[in-house]
Order: structure tokens, then sequence, then C-alpha cells
């Protein structure tokens, strides 16, 4: 296993990102479920869904762990590219075995009709970027954002810092590198040129 | 000192050709002119190619293991928020929750090697469709079934779409599997469920766990890694396997000679595609505001 130290410097920035960034904000509970659909490829449009499922899901699924959150991904690259939500009714009662299909990477996890007291908005997602997608789906689910708190913030610096240090030290060593490796190509052009002198004598 | 001699040199040139005139070379003494000061001389074995001390690499006899006070340590439900987050939208049956154990061990010597029924089966490789009513159908998926339901399952069995290679029935769907006529496909395919070969059954879970073969783990590089669960297990799920497997290891560990250094170092919990946890043994989310349950939703 790789040592800790660099281990424990990689971790607390992965999780920085998961935690922290555009996406993360906690869902108010009336939303029950969200499901997504769109094709494997980013051609005719599926470039934005996909970057939304890739980059803010991941923070949104972070922050509430209880919702279900499926992806429905297809060969279709024509078929739609659509964001369901699925709202609960004021006073509906918290089911937790609404019938749900998890995730599929071959179209078959449908996106299900919306069930007794609940209520379906869907976001049309197809040659849209991410961040509009975000901007609409966070304006009508109504989601607080998250942000860091003090320590986290300062964990962040201390991450940016290290990547600076890191930059100048990784060209530093690059240039020595360089350098070595210059030298050793002057010291063998020298020895074949002395190599083919000793052979003209 | 090239200067010096080469000024010497075209003077003794002069001094040659006009012997008359007195020169500037000889009142130099002697000694200081440098060929005569230090004539090179070559003594053999001193000085010249002598061959530096290599470094001699410092090899050791035992896995490298690390101080383990700078390790941040997380429980198993935060390593699983985590994780889910990681993989949200992968199917759950694909992405997988991997351990790594790192034990304290000499290069050499025996390794830890056995094979292990988990309570909850991982591998994929014995994909299982199950016919059941479809108030079950989110059970059977649960516990693994790649296809699962009555009427929509038949029908993919007649368009060819068949993505398991066993098949188990439960009792409650005989009757429509009877009616289904299904026999002419899948009776070549040994598919066909059949209560001799006891894949008619009323006890799914039991069923399924027996047509999952146990998976074998061994230590390589000081290291025991295995998929300890699926990534649409619960937090319950994966603790009952992470618990049975580390028993299981312990017990490994116990049976090899006591002349051999074997120990646990580290356990490592990660998924297919995410980060890996150091676990701390602990079970409860450190976040108030989440409960195992959370961990239950469908991914």
């Amino acid at each position: 296993m790789v040592g800790v130290i660099r281990r424990m410097n990689k971790l607390s920035e992965k999780l920085l990102t998961v935690k922290h960034g555009p996406g993360a904000a906690v869902l108010p509970t009336e939303v029950a479920r969200i499901h997504l659909e769109f094709a494997h490829k980013l051609n005719d449009g599926h470039m934005g869904p996909r970057k939304f499922w890739r980059q803010n899901l991941r923070r949104l699924k972070y922050w509430n762990p209880a919702i279900p959150m499926v992806v429905n991904r297809t060969h279709d690259q024509k078929g739609p590219a659509t964001l369901s939500i699925y709202f609960r009714e004021p006073g509906a009662p918290i089911q937790q075995d609404t019938p749900m299909p998890s995730s599929s990477n071959d179209g078959d996890a449908k996106a299900p009709p919306a069930a007794d007291g609940e209520r379906l908005v869907t976001i049309n997602m197809k040659n849209r970027r991410s961040d509009e997608i975000l901007k609409d789906f966070l304006t009508k689910t109504g989601a607080v954002p998250v942000k860091p708190t003090a320590q986290e913030e300062l964990l962040m610096q201390e991450i940016e810092e290290l990547k600076a240090r890191g930059e100048v030290d990784r060209e530093r060593v690059s240039k020595m590198v360089a350098h070595e490796k210059r030298e050793r190509q002057i010291r063998a052009q020298a020895q074949a040129e002395a190599a083919a002198i000793k052979a003209a004598l | 000192m090239a200067s010096t001699t080469r000024c010497l040199a075209s003077l003794a040139r002069f001094s040659l050709s006009t012997p008359a005139r007195p020169t500037v070379a000889s009142t130099i003494p002697k000694f200081l002119v440098p060929s005569v000061a230090a004539p090179f001389v070559r003594h053999a074995g001193a000085g010249g190619m002598r061959k530096k001390p290599t470094k001699k690499k410092k090899t050791y006899k035992t896995f490298r293991s690390y101080d383990q006070s700078d390790v941040e340590q997380y429980s198993l439900c935060d390593a699983m928020r985590y994780l889910r987050a990681y993989e949200v939208g992968i199917p759950p049956t694909i992405a997988k929750y991997e351990l790594a154990v790192k034990l304290k061990t000499s290069k050499s010597g025996p390794v830890v090697r056995n094979r292990i029924r988990l309570p909850f089966p991982v591998k994929t490789d014995t994909r299982i469709g199950v016919i059941c009513p479809e108030e079950m159908a989110a059970e059977a998926q649960q516990l693994g079934a790649v296809a699962v339901g009555e009427e929509r399952l038949f029908e993919a069995i007649r368009a060819g779409n068949i993505r398991f290679n066993k098949l188990i029935c439960h009792v409650d769907s005989q009757d429509a599997l009877k009616k289904a006529n299904l026999g002419r496909i899948l009776g070549p395919k040994g598919l066909m469920p059949n209560t001799k070969t006891k894949t008619i059954t009323n006890d799914l879970k039991a069923t399924v766990q027996e047509l999952i073969g146990a998976d074998e783990y061994r230590e390589r590089n000081g290291v025991v890694r295995m998929a300890v669960g699926q990534l649409g297990f619960t937090p319950e799920m994966l603790s009952d396997n992470v618990k049975s497997f580390m028993s299981s290891l312990k017990y490994d560990i116990a049976q090899i000679d006591d002349s051999y250094t074997k120990a646990l170092d580290e356990v490592v919990l990660s998924s297919t595609n995410g980060p890996g946890f150091s676990l701390d043994g602990s079970y409860a989310p450190t976040d108030s505001a989440i409960t195992p349950e959370h961990l239950h939703s469908t991914m």
C-alpha cells in the first residue's frame, strides 16, 4: 500500500471536492426521488446531462443520502435527456418502499410514473449545459446550498498551498532531470567522437 | 599554469635560435617550471580510475508498515456515505465495495489463503434471474438478481434477451411459468426451473445464496484484498460481510505457525470507482443528521 501521508493528502482533497462545490445542497423533504435519463455518448446534446451526473449529482447524493437518485443511460443518442423530480405532496406519508428500479447502463431503468401522493416535475436536459441544468434543478426543488465551514476552508487553502508547492517542485525536478539527460548526451557524444578518432589513427 | 608553460616553450625556441641573447627563462629556477617540478608520474594502484564505493540498497525482510497515527479513520457508515456518493448512477450490481487488509508480515514464509462464503454473496459471474410476483421483485433485486419479474421477464426471454446464467422461480409464479411455455427456449440451455434441481423455491434468499459460490482470497504483497459487497447493499449487509470476512481472516492468521510474525495492520474500504477509507471498526455515522436507514435508498 502507498504511504500514509501521501494517501491522506489525496483523500482529503477528494472528500472536499465531493462535499463542496456546485451541487452541494440539501434538498427539502418534499423531494422523494430523482431520476435521470440520457444517452451514453455526448453527441446530440447529451454532454450537459452527463456532466451534471459526473460533477453535480455526486454532491447532491452526499448531502441527501436517503433520496434515491437513479441514472438510466441508454444507447439511443437521438432519445430524450430528462431529469424527473418526484415531489411528495404535502401531508402524504413518507413511503420507504416505493418501487424504484436501480440504475442501469443499458436503458432498463425507465422513469416510473408518479405514485399516489406524488407530483412529477421534469426538466429537459438535452442541448443544455450542466450549470444551467443545475440552476434549474435547484430553483425547482428549492434546495439550500451548503457552505464549507471555516475549518474546511482552511483545509482547502492548505491543499491549494500543497498543490502550488508541488508545482514548484515539479518544475525544479524536471529541470534537474533535463540537465542530467543533456549532460549524459554530451558525454556519450564525446566518447563516440573519441572512439572514432582512435579508430582512425 | 598552462600560460607559463606555453610561454616558456616559446622562449626555449627563442633560446635555441638565438643563443647569444640572454633570455628571461634562465632567470626562472628549474623547480618552478611545472613539467620539471611536478612530473606527471602514474603509480600503479594509486589514484586514476579507482572505483567509487556504490551505495548498497538496504533490503528489508518485512513489508513496510507505516505509522498509523497520521491515518484518518472512518466508521463504516461514513465511508459508505462517501462511496455511495462516488458511485451514484452506476448500476449497483456492477460497482463493488472492496476491502484491503494490510498485514504486518515478512516477505517470505507462508501466506494467508482461504475461501469464504459471505453471508451476502458478491460474485456476479453467476447472474441470476428470478421469476417471482412483482411485489417480490425489489427484494429479489436486492439479493442480487439481474432480471426479475413475471410477465416482463417472460417477454425478455422470448425476445432472446437472456442476461442470466441461472434461473430460479418462486412457488407463487410456478403456474405463470407453466402457462408461459418457455420450455422450448429454456430447456436446451438448462435454465428451466425445476423442483428436482431445487430451482423452484419459496425461500428466494436461501436459494440465491446457495447458487452463488464461495469467494477466494489470498495475501499478495502483504495485503489481502477481496470484494465484500455490491453497492446496492445496506450498511447492515455490508457490516455482516465485513465481520465474517475479518473473523475468517483472523482465524487464518491464528492458524499460521507462531515462528512467523503475522498480524493485522490496517483495514481499508474502497469501491470500484471510489477512494479508500481506513476503517476504525465502528459502525454508526458521525453526522447526527444521518442514520444507517438513510443509506438504504436505491442506487
